[in-house]
């Protein structure tokens, strides 16, 4: 027994109170099934959504409420966890997500409202950075990183420059940090988010028809697929690729997701496995009674739902056959 | 020291370490059951008896703690005894039994109760087999009381 792992006994007794309001797989049927997306909101709005969604003037506006509710999430459990600095190191992805935006915006020359609430820097303030390139206030390896971007993307000018940059400095800050706090939960979710990136990158190489050099320059190290073997795989024919990850854990969803991306060139498949994939990782720790992961799990219970939210509404609204918003729906954390 | 002074400490023992059990024990209940009823008030009824559960080892402890005091006189109308070392640790000996798995159980049962707090969150009507893996803990407590007060009366303080 740890010494104190009971300081998460309230936390976690609030989750599972918290868990019973998440929507279930029938409400999202139900959504699905609902004539439009006025009626599909109607549905959510017999739930705890029910406030936010009298709020909506137009069905439109539903991006906004999720983006509301996510924040309160992240901020509940900050605020009722005993190791908010932990749950923090979920929400710098969101950092990372925001820096991406508003750099593509600046070169780009565009104004943006894909940013997103829920990191640890205000949003004022990463806007002001970038505007005005001034990052002395971010944290040591995201300044580095920042100020990389702006004089790389003087030279190549290729907007994808961002994101690897970006991806590259997030992963090495999450293992360091999960490391810091001495969890090994926290660091296998991120050496898997990790590896579903990886494997991502390599597809989308194969496709692009990049070679082995450029692959070699994006993964993202830390992995638990090493990343020559990897690399190795670029020149291989799909079979091969697969046969050769099978011993992974990685099987079911490159037999599946992979198989469907190169054949049929859509990655959603692919998308939803993976992140069926983690989902069905955090459910492992989902019935400690006194721990981080119950937390860890509800939030990330939380991302999906609204994630799945936003499928069905973008579904309803473009008028989608039924099939095709079920087959992208992802598998909930009940 | 005088086997009447060592005889005592036996009884702040009992009474001492099983009670900080229980007092721990029903400390973690009470967390989880907050956290529980703050989204839910409802199941204010039900968490109180989980958080009841870890409790009873504190009163065993009492109830070793009395049987001392009384055989000691240090209540009640008989005179206080005036006991042998050898007595006074036999009294010693006979409240470990329940200070020491009093002390380890009230833990224990605390964070059984607390999972279970968990369990009438997502199934209130489950309640009943929360409580009957709360009191399986239970029953080595029960078993270190009895010990215990087998001990006690085999003492004699007469001789």
């Amino acid at each position: 027994m740890p010494i104190d792992d009971t300081i998460y006994a309230y936390s976690v007794g609030r989750v599972r109170a918290l868990e019973t309001r998440l929507l279930d797989q029938s409400r999202f049927e139900r959504m699905i099934d609902a004539a439009s997306g006025e009626e599909a909101l109607k549905v959510l709005s017999e739930t705890d959504y029910a406030a936010a969604v009298t709020e909506l003037n137009d069905v439109h506006d539903f991006e906004y409420m999720l983006s509301a509710e996510l924040k309160n999430i992240f901020d509940l459990i900050r605020d009722i966890s005993p190791r908010p600095e932990m749950i923090a190191t979920l929400a710098l992805r969101y950092d990372v997500h925001n820096l991406k935006v508003l750099f593509k915006a600046k070169y780009l020359g565009v104004k943006t409202d894909l940013l997103i609430p829920v990191g640890t820097v205000d949003l004022n303030k990463l806007e002001y950075a970038v505007n005005e390139d001034d990052y002395r206030d971010f944290p040591g390896d995201l300044r580095q990183a920042a100020e990389n971007i702006n004089e790389d993307f003087l030279v190549n000018r290729d907007p994808q420059i961002i994101d690897l940059i970006l991806d590259q400095v997030l992963y090495k800050q999450l293992i360091t940090l999960a490391g810091e706090y001495n969890s090994a939960f926290l660091e296998g979710l991120f050496i898997r988010q990790i590896d579903l990136t990886n494997l991502k990158t390599l597809i989308r190489v194969k496709r692009m028809g990049l070679d082995r050099e450029f692959l070699k320059k994006v993964l993202l190290p830390h992995g638990s697929l090493p990343a020559d073997r990897l690399i190795s795989l670029t020149d291989e024919p799909l079979e091969s690729m697969i046969t050769a990850l099978n011993m992974s854990e990685y099987a079911d969803l490159i037999e599946e997701g992979v198989r469907e991306w190169l054949e049929k060139g859509t990655a959603s498949r692919f998308e939803k496995l993976a992140d069926d994939y983690i989902t069905a990782y955090l459910k492992k720790g989902k019935w400690k009674a006194f721990a981080l992961e119950p937390l860890v799990g509800y939030l990330w219970a939380k991302e999906i739902e609204i994630k799945n939210i936003r499928i069905v509404m973008v579904g309803k609204i473009n008028q989608l056959p039924a099939e095709a918003i079920k087959e992208r729906i992802r598998n909930v954390y009940l | 020291m005088t086997g009447t002074e060592i005889a005592l400490i036996g009884a702040a023992l009992a009474v001492g370490l099983a009670g900080i059990g229980s007092a721990i024990g029903v400390g973690i209940v009470g967390q989880s059951a907050a956290g529980l009823v703050t989204e839910d008030p409802d199941k204010f009824g039900q968490t109180l008896l989980l958080q009841a559960l870890p409790g009873t080892q504190g009163i065993y402890g009492l109830l070793a703690g009395f049987l001392i005091m009384q055989e000691v006189g240090v209540i009640g109308d008989a005179p206080m005894l005036v006991l042998e070392s050898a007595q006074g640790y036999a009294f010693l000996m006979a409240s470990i039994p329940i200070a020491i798995v009093g002390l380890v159980s009230g833990i224990y049962q605390g964070r059984v109760s607390g999972a279970a707090v968990g369990l009438v969150a997502k199934r209130p009507e489950e309640l009943g087999k929360g409580i009957v893996y709360a009191v399986m803990v239970e029953t080595y407590a029960v078993l270190a009381l009895l010990a215990t007060i087998l001990l006690l009366f085999g003492i004699d303080v007469n001789g």
